[in-house]
């Protein structure tokens, strides 16, 4: 029997073990993919069917006016975005342990990581935007409704709707891998402790705002920042999450 | 004889409870190594050290010459199966396989098609819902598949039947004599195992108690058995390790038997058998507790 010695140089380099990683979340991409598409077109189809039913059943001109004005605010958009959250909560909490066994360092799966949510941040909020184009040509699918162009920023061109869709999702991701990675660190008492801290800094914010009778200016400056100017502040609380999950992840160990 | 792996003076505590105390050991090149000892003992958390899934309290470790910390230059050629592995959400084997090969370079996807069949796994069911020996079958084959140089399986065969333990016994005997690799397997079916062990290290509540060749090991002690008379008088002037005993018959356990010993043995009428390694395991596993309660 000849012995073949296994060479001890590999050639991975630090690029294609990032990459590696983010391959390694599209692996599924029934799970990833096509499920969260699948539910959003299947929501869509029941709102259609809904505001067609209220339309329908209206006889006036006058209260088909009124109703469609009511079509403004659907929200269904939203759940993509706790789909998303999910997702990015169950890749760190499961794929993390998965990566590591196969001999993945803790910084190569944040980044790999990291670049997948981007990825698929791009890839939904492009079919967003595109569906909220459609949805203006369209007049509303031919019934005022508003499905992709929510009430706060159907106005704007379609490279605005893109960015905010996509710093949206960027927020939702990193918030939930961030949370993730606090439960993969210390376990259901981290997760206890953080959202507990999460909420007196949420209360202490809102005491201070009314406190200082602030919160007319607080509502204020959603409307002067703009549907942009306040999506792009959310890439604050966005790279804190990203910063601290990176940093609680390296002391992370996987626990069966 | 290259070393791959060498621990010196490696301790890690959890609060107050130290899971490993002062190991000093190191794993030399192309060999198969047991890991062996109770539950609890430390076996995992040691593995979990040397693959830097866990942070080491205090002690050194090196791997391929460097720390494994964060280094995916040591990381790249190490693959861990444990017990317990977790997969990603609705993953399916098939997925486990094609991701596999992205992650060790020297993956045999010939081989693990194989391996597939062999251990019967369906490939196209999720994970979630396979038995818990389909489950250990995966990772099995991942760990014999992905031929990394340093691989470590920990306690890979909760679920699976005899027949699979052997195949997966076999089939990593053939593979290390065809590619020469480092393994580090930790279990507790010892006998079943102890063909394939070339060296054993044993670990008792975090102390590594023993750490020899199994060869060495196996001839360590040995069992004689005859005549209670015959063998008092063969045993006079011996360390005797454990005496069971029936009527007029006695067995005795004692250390190494010399050339002499053997011939007067076998002239006295007395029968020798060899100790084997899991009684042995066994035995030291108990004297160290013994000692243990001493020396508190």
């Amino acid at each position: 029997m000849t012995a073949i010695a296994i060479p001890i140089q590999t050639n991975q380099t630090a690029p294609r073990r990032v990459l590696s990683v983010t391959r390694l979340h599209f692996v599924n991409k029934w799970q990833i993919l096509y499920l969260p598409l699948l539910i959003l077109a299947f929501i869509f189809l029941l709102d259609l069917a809904i505001w067609w039913l209220i339309l329908t059943a209206q006889s006036s001109t006058h209260d088909r006016h009124s109703a469609e004005k009511g079509l403004n605010f659907t929200g269904s958009i939203f759940y993509i975005y706790v789909y998303v959250l999910i997702i990015a909560i169950q890749a760190v909490s499961r794929t993390f342990p998965f990566a590591l066994g196969f001999g993945v360092t803790r910084r190569n799966y944040y980044l790999g990581t990291s670049a997948a949510f981007v990825g698929l941040g791009v890839v939904f909020s492009a079919i967003l935007t595109a569906g909220s184009v459609i949805e203006n040509a369209t007049g509303g699918w031919g019934i005022g409704g508003h499905f992709f162009t929510t009430a706060y920023f159907h106005d704007g061109s379609w490279g605005l709707r893109f960015v905010i869709f996509l710093l949206l999702f960027l927020f939702a991701m990193f918030f939930g891998s961030a949370a993730a990675s606090v439960f993969v660190r210390w376990k259901a008492t981290g997760l206890t402790v953080f959202f507990g801290a999460l909420a007196l800094l949420l209360l202490g914010g809102g005491a201070l705002i009314t406190l200082n009778n602030g919160w007319l200016g607080f509502w204020g400056w959603f409307g002067e920042a703009g549907s942009l100017g306040v999506a792009l502040w959310s890439l604050v609380p966005t790279a804190v999450a990203a910063i601290a999950g990176y940093f609680i992840l390296q002391r992370a160990t996987p626990k069966s | 004889m290259t070393t791959v792996v060498e621990v010196k003076g490696l301790s890690k505590h959890y609060g107050r409870f130290t899971a490993v105390d002062d190991a000093t050991f190191s794993i030399e090149e192309n060999r198969v190594y047991g890991l062996l000892g109770r539950n609890g003992a430390g076996k995992t958390t040691i593995m979990n050290l040397l693959t830097a899934q866990a942070f080491a309290s205090s002690g050194s470790i090196r791997v391929f010459g460097e720390s494994p910390v964060e280094n995916a230059n040591v990381l790249d050629r190490i693959c861990f199966i444990k017990e317990s592995q977790t997969y990603p959400e609705e993953f399916k084997p098939k997925h486990v396989f094609a991701s596999a090969p992205w992650f060790f370079p020297n993956w045999d996807a010939e081989f693990a098609d194989r391996l597939v069949a062999d251990f019967r796994l369906p490939l196209n069911r999720r994970i979630k819902k396979l038995s818990r020996g389909q489950l250990s079958a995966v990772g099995v084959i991942v760990g014999l598949a992905s031929r990394a140089p340093l691989t470590f399986f920990d306690e890979p065969y909760l679920g699976l039947d005899a027949v699979a333990r052997q195949i997966f016994y076999d089939r990593l005997l053939e593979d290390v004599g065809e590619h020469p690799r480092t393994v580090i397997l930790s279990t507790h079916l010892i006998d079943e195992v102890s063909k394939l062990l070339e060296h054993v290290i044993l670990i008792d509540e975090g102390r590594i108690i023993v750490d020899e060749e199994a060869d060495e090991l196996r001839g360590s002690e040995t069992t004689v058995s005859g005549t209670s008379a015959a063998v008092d008088a063969f045993i006079a002037g011996r360390e005797v390790l454990s005496r069971t005993g029936l009527g007029g018959l006695a067995s005795v356990t004692v250390g190494r038997l010399d050339a002499a010993g053997r011939a007067a043995a076998a002239a006295a009428g007395l029968e020798l058998s060899t100790v084997s390694l899991q009684q042995l395991i066994v035995r030291k596993t108990n004297v160290s507790e013994k000692e243990f309660e001493q020396s508190k």
